[in-house]
């Protein structure tokens, strides 16, 4: 589904990621684990398409297509999500309207009608149930005061609407107590199939308890410098990235 | 001609009374503004008076079916045809006349000519204790091409009474027009009034639109001005509070683009104790548009425990586009709550990039925000067919098919 090569990116002169290389296959749920600093949120943007990096080599294929040609609404189209570590707040902008417009744009962009509010209300019910979310939430401004754990689990809401091939999420367990966690990790796990892919970046290992990756890749100074199964996040929890970092410095 | 020169053989064909004629002569030597006036300082009405008009002429009748593109389906509306009184809807408790004649106080050129030589406009009058259940839409329609016409209105509403109305004054089958329009509105006690500006007008369009507003105590009067077309808009809006407890609302928004000047001019003059003043106005400015606001808040000497507030807030979205805005404070009473804002800004980019990841193109996104930006002002209109022509005519400014609901 997703093969990056040698991705280098980075802002103007400096150089963040420093030839990436990563296969994620449908079906799949990878973990990318790295100390601060390592370019992780980066590698996000960059397949999110946030036109404030710059890619200098290697390419994103996406489903047989270069995700670097494309927009980022076109790869939204094209089924990739991003669920953002700092959701923006758009005051004025309700959750309802903001998700409405979403799923009809996506929807208009594969050739689909626009879905009626009735039905459109059905499935927010749903999903909303899904992630115990309250009434009244709908009306609310688009992240405008929503505490930290409200952001992360709208993001989730909106994976749930959109429903992608890949999902990216990005630092989603920051913030969360361990009962909204329960919540989401619950949520992606339902949403989960065998057509669709997660990758998700965490500088703990906390999450991974809830959601069990395939595989674990650590990132460190722009580079992937270690991937295993499940195990190697328990073993980071246990050590931490030190040894893992000092083994990369010394080459 | 020049408009100045078609005034002078126009006046001189009419017969007027010595106090109008006063009035015209007073104009006629002083002209029309000019940028060197403190009030029209960043607004130049040079190139549309040296323009060719002609004056106060009448056109086609129109059928129903084309003055009911104009509305709002609005059934109770008054209709003027180039200023004549076509069509007054019958409603209990409200006497609803052709114009009548009256002198209004502090005159400006305008509307001293406005006074000398308007003779089309209404008169309004609620009577007391009445509750108007359905909202009221007055149409000026012009259809001749270049006209330039005056309107002169009179609007009462009365004691405890309550009444809300839709304005707009519109070219129809035609695109050149000049209007000098003033309005003058009475509040007694108690009265609460809505009156809403549909500015939309084609694009040679030129408006100067006065209003005075006179309140009694305890009355709440909203004015919800909506400036979405035209070339030359200028708005000058002066409230009167002459009674305690009286709250003057105003509500502005403007969405301009090509070359199009809107100008919001507002006075709010402070003359009672215990009173309350709102003013949002928001900008939204595209292509080599050009804004300007100015609000003046005058707080009198024995006009205590006032509460003012007055914001405004521009969008420039083009490199060419600009804004001009001055608040001005005149404060003499010392126990007093007054605030003004003004900011100028960009849209967000993080934002456009949220929208756009969650699939939303970046027209739609700009739109999207845009319309975030002017909601607040948008939520105040307490009509909901108005809303929505708010909406429609927000998106299909910006190019879009979003209908911003839900």
């Amino acid at each position: 589904m997703l093969k990056i090569k040698n991705l280098k990116a980075g802002i103007e002169e400096i150089q963040i990621l420093k030839g990436i290389n990563l296969e994620v296959n449908a079906g799949e749920i990878h973990a990318i684990m790295g100390p601060n600093g390592s370019g992780k949120s980066t590698l996000s943007s960059v397949i999110a398409g946030k036109e404030d990096y710059e890619v200098k080599e290697g390419s994103i294929d996406f489903e047989g297509e270069d995700l670097l040609d494309l927009s980022p609404e076109e790869r939204a189209h094209k089924g990739v999500f991003l669920s953002f570590q700092y959701p923006v707040e758009i005051p004025g902008i309700s959750v309802s309207n903001f998700i409405k417009t979403s799923v009809n744009e996506t929807r208009k962009a594969k050739g689909l009608g626009a879905i009626t509010a009735g039905e459109l209300l059905k499935i927010m019910r749903e999903k909303m149930e899904l992630l115990n979310i309250k009434k009244g939430y709908l009306s609310r401004s688009m992240n405008d005061g929503f505490s930290g754990g409200e952001k992360k689990r709208n993001e989730i809401f909106q994976l749930a609407m959109l429903n992608p091939k890949l999902a990216i999420l990005d630092e989603t367990d920051s913030g969360l107590d361990i009962d909204a966690l329960r919540i989401v990790a619950n949520g992606v796990n339902q949403l989960k199939n065998n057509n669709n892919a997660t990758i998700i970046i965490t500088h703990y290992q906390r999450l991974l308890d809830y959601i069990a990756p395939d595989f674990v890749h650590v990132l460190y100074d722009g580079r992937i410098v270690k991937s295993g199964g499940k195990e190697l996040a328990h073993e980071l929890e246990e050590k931490g990235y030190d040894w893992i970092t000092k083994e990369v410095d010394k080459k | 001609m020049n408009l100045i020169e078609k005034i002078i053989s126009y006046s001189d064909k009419k017969s007027i009374s010595s106090a109008k004629k006063e009035e015209l002569t007073l104009f006629l030597a002083e002209g029309f503004p000019t940028t060197k006036n403190e009030e029209w300082k960043y607004t130049s009405l040079k190139k549309i008076i040296n323009e060719e008009y002609s004056i106060e002429a009448i056109g086609k009748s129109l059928s129903d079916m084309e003055i009911s593109k104009h509305s709002l389906g609005i059934s109770d509306k008054l209709v003027f045809l180039d200023g004549v009184l076509v069509s007054k809807p019958s409603i209990k408790n409200i006497t609803i006349s052709d114009y009548s004649e009256f002198k209004g106080s502090s005159l400006d050129p305008l509307s001293r000519l406005n006074y000398s030589l308007a003779k089309s406009g209404y008169t309004i009058s609620i009577d007391d204790n009445s509750i108007i259940e359905n909202p009221i839409e007055i149409l000026f329609l012009n259809t001749v091409e270049g006209n330039f016409k005056q309107y002169r209105n009179i609007l009462n509403v009365g004691k405890n009474s309550e009444v809300k109305f839709i304005e707009k004054i519109q070219n129809a089958n035609c695109n050149t027009s000049f209007v000098n329009c003033f309005t003058q509105i009475n509040c007694e006690k108690n009265a609460a009034l809505e009156y809403n500006k549909i500015q939309n007008n084609t694009s040679k369009s030129r408006l100067i639109d006065r209003v005075d507003i006179c309140q009694k105590e305890d009355s709440i009067c909203n004015i919800n001005t909506l400036i979405f077309g035209g070339d030359f808009v200028r708005n000058n809006l002066n409230f009167e509070q002459n009674g305690t407890n009286a709250e003057s609302n105003m509500n502005g928004i403007s969405v301009l683009n090509n070359s199009q000047l809107a100008d919001n001019h507002t006075f709010v003059d402070h003359k009672s104790a215990h009173c309350r003043s709102n003013e949002m106005y928001k900008g939204i400015y595209l292509d080599k548009s050009k804004g300007v606001f100015n609000g003046k808040i005058m707080v009198r000497k024995d006009s205590q425990k006032i509460d003012a507030f007055q914001s405004n807030n521009n969008l420039l979205l083009s490199n060419d586009s600009t804004i001009d805005s001055k608040p001005q404070l005149e404060i003499y009473a010392d126990d007093v709550k007054c605030s003004h804002g003004c900011t100028i800004g960009q849209l967000d980019e993080d934002a456009l990039f949220y929208m756009r990841s969650r699939g939303i193109k970046e027209l739609e996104a700009k739109a999207f925000l845009t319309y975030a930006f002017s909601s607040e002002v948008i939520e105040n209109i307490s009509l909901p067919e108005l809303q929505k022509f708010a909406k429609h005519l927000l998106a299909k400014k910006l190019n879009v098919s979003l209908d911003f609901e839900l």
